[in-house]
């Protein structure tokens, strides 16, 4: 019998199940989520969502409801959430708790027969990559008819793809992952701007997750319009993972509203990577559109995953990687990026959001040139 | 779609050696059948398979290695399929959530629950915990029966089975009195069945040709099936191929059980 080759130790707390199949659940345009467990768990990510218009509440399982079961408690909320926000689509999550004592969410749905859809989410926190809680979640919207079959083979495959990303050079790819806040803008900005200067080529990367887009895209957006502002506005070449047409309802139309955004501020986009979703294999487009046209470009910026781009074609330019994740400093170093930069908790700024927000990098280039 | 039942009762009152011996007589009709250890102590099999413990689910999951279906799922007697779940060392972790997992597992990894004509889960005498009600709840059992003798304890044990049975609104198919000698014993059995509004299937006497046949690694109708209790399985057996009648239990209160067993 072949033993599974043990995985590394995971020293760290990592991405949640659960709030991960909550993420997907909103990208499936779901109304209101019922978490059925402790009322502290997934706090933080359940209001943040409520920030994007998805309600997300709770039966607060207690000492009680570990022991004699909740799933009276389950059911008077299902009833309740019906009553009171008339939801079109709903979903329920498991977690540790529920799933630990054999709850049946599906005995709530028999029991209350609602007659909107609902997405029954069998999940809790104890699997090692949070892309489990997103497949779980897709796997229930396959059986309740919301995504077909196509979608949800290729959300398979992007998943799997992510999981490999983080475990090559990710979140997952130590048991411990030292912060670190990053190189310091003012230096990375003027460092652009020199470049820049002396009339050296760029690629300008946006290769994000979802909605973080939101903010990534407005530091490509500044180095297209300082570049102009210095008068070499067509050494850059811009790429995004902007596609609209391709991923779940949500991340389709996030893609809309940044190309719009972009549109209406006269950037041209010179290469579309990919979908929104697209993150963990859009830097295979992007290293063969170099092998083809860029590969003599003097410098990258690379926002939102840069270390899912393969470094083949670009380990010998200047590489600028504008990341969220603090963890994420010391892998890209690792990976030969020369400047990491971190903007500090992008993600929150990104929800409930259809424009393209403001972010540090982006400011303070737009601001050391404001006089040039 | 397979029959799909589970044998309820008080521990220690014969529901394993019962689930063996009615698969082992539905073998020997012809019929395909998969037997579900449900038990962490893992005896539901042994004697479909001349006495061999096979690796549980558990034990496997618990090595951490790659399963596969040969892995877990193994032929006994006529080709019975037998499984079983396991659970962790007594007083450790948490053995319901051992049985969701493992049913799971098993959903994903074989076809021995659907490609089967009866599928019997031998679970444990006491429903400790939600997961152990884990295939109910799954809808992987549609049919339960209670396996009872005439004494008051196994009655008292058998009513509270009902009582739960009625909650999780599953089918109930009928008692079955596995004898320990009690003085007008199938009367009482018969009388406790009719009061809950179900029937008495079998009355399977006391005797120790299945305690010897165990004790060898066979069920009695592998080792003696020319005895007359091999001719009360086979019976059995026949029967809960045959019937097709469920109903839901009702349950009695307990100074009716104590009269009811008064001698
Ligand atoms: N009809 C019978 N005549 C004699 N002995 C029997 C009879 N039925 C069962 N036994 C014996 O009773 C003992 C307990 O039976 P068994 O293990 O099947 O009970 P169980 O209900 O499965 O117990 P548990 O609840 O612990 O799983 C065994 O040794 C078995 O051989
Ligand atoms: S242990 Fe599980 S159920 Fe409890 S708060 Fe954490 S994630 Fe939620
Ligand atoms: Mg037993």
């Amino acid at each position: 019998m072949p033993v599974i080759q043990k995985e590394p130790m995971i020293l760290h707390p990592r991405p949640s199940s659960i709030v991960a199949a909550l993420y997907t659940l909103r990208d499936l345009e779901t109304d209101v989520v019922i978490l059925h467990g402790p009322p502290g768990c997934s706090f933080k990510h359940a209001r943040l969502l409520e920030e994007d218009g998805m309600r997300v509440v709770t039966t607060s399982l207690d000492e009680s409801g570990f022991v004699f079961g909740g799933m009276d408690a389950l059911v008077n909320v299902l009833e309740t959430v019906i009553e009171r926000f008339n939801p079109k689509r709903i979903g329920i999550v498991g977690t540790c708790a529920s799933m630990i004592i054999g709850e049946e969410l599906h005995e709530a749905v028999n029991r209350v027969q609602p007659d909107v859809p609902v997405i029954e989410v069998e999940v809790h926190a104890g699997y090692r990559d949070n892309t489990q809680g997103v497949i779980i979640a897709l796997e229930s919207a396959l059986a309740a008819g919301i995504i077909d079959e196509a979608e949800f083979e290729r959300q398979k495959i992007l998943l799997k793809e992510a999981t490999m990303v983080e475990k090559r050079h990710g979140a997952a790819s130590k048991d411990y992952l030292e912060p670190s806040r990053g190189d310091l803008k003012y230096k990375v900005a003027e460092r652009i701007i020199q470049l820049l200067k002396e009339g050296k080529r760029g690629i300008n990367i946006l290769n994000a997750k979802k909605e973080t887009a939101y903010m990534f895209a407005d530091i490509n957006l500044a180095v297209v319009q300082v570049a102009e502002k210095l008068g070499v506005g067509s050494n850059i070449v811009n790429m995004a993972n902007l596609d609209e047409k391709l991923g779940l309802p949500k991340t389709r139309r996030d893609a809309r509203n940044i190309n719009e955004d972009l549109k209406g501020l006269g950037i041209e986009m010179h290469h579309i990577i990919g979908g929104l979703d697209e993150y963990p294999i859009a830097g295979n487009n992007v290293n063969e559109l170099i092998a083809e046209k860029y590969s003599d470009f003097d410098f990258a910026v690379i926002t939102g995953v840069p270390h899912a781009l393969p470094m083949d074609n670009i380990k010998d330019m200047e590489l600028f990687s504008i990341t969220n994740g603090p963890r994420q400093v010391a892998p890209l170093k690792d990976m030969g990026h020369d400047h990491v930069v971190v903007e500090l908790d992008l993600h929150p700024k990104t929800l409930g959001v259809n424009h393209i927000v403001e972010s540090e990098l982006g400011a303070t280039l737009r601001e050391m040139v404001k006089d040039a | 779609m397979p029959r799909q039942i589970a044998i309820y009762g008080k521990g220690g009152i014969g529901k394993s050696s019962t689930a063996s011996n009615v698969a082992a007589a539905c073998a020997d009709e012809g019929y395909r059948v998969t037997i579900i250890g449900c038990d962490p102590k893992s005896d539901s099999s042994i004697t479909l398979l001349n006495g061999r413990r096979i690796p549980t689910i558990m034990d496997l999951m618990r090595q951490g290695v790659d399963i596969k279906e040969d892995d877990i799922v193994f032929n006994g007697y006529k080709g019975v399929k037998c499984v079983e779940i396991g659970g962790p060392e007594p007083g450790i972790g948490c053995a319901g959530r051992g049985i969701i997992v493992a049913i799971n597992l098993l959903r994903k990894l074989s076809k021995a629950l659907e490609e089967a004509d009866l599928v019997i889960y031998d679970v444990p005498g006491d429903i400790v915990c939600g997961g152990f009600v884990a295939p109910v709840k799954k809808g992987l059992v549609s049919e339960t029966y209670v396996l009872t003798s005439g004494e008051y304890m196994p009655l008292y044990a058998a009513n509270n089975i009902c009582k739960g049975l009625s909650r999780l609104d599953v089918k109930f198919s009928g008692v079955i009195c596995n004898s320990r000698g009690a003085p007008n014993e199938e009367n009482i059995v018969n009388e406790f069945a009719k009061e809950i509004g179900s029937q008495l299937l079998a009355f399977i006497p006391k005797d120790v040709i299945v305690q010897n046949c165990e004790r060898e690694g066979y069920s009695v109708i592998e080792k003696a099936p020319d005895s007359g209790i091999a001719d009360v399985y086979r019976k059995l057996a026949r029967r809960i191929m045959a019937d097709k009648e469920t109903h839901i239990p009702k349950s009695l209160d307990d100074a009716r059980l104590r009269e009811l067993t008064q001698i």
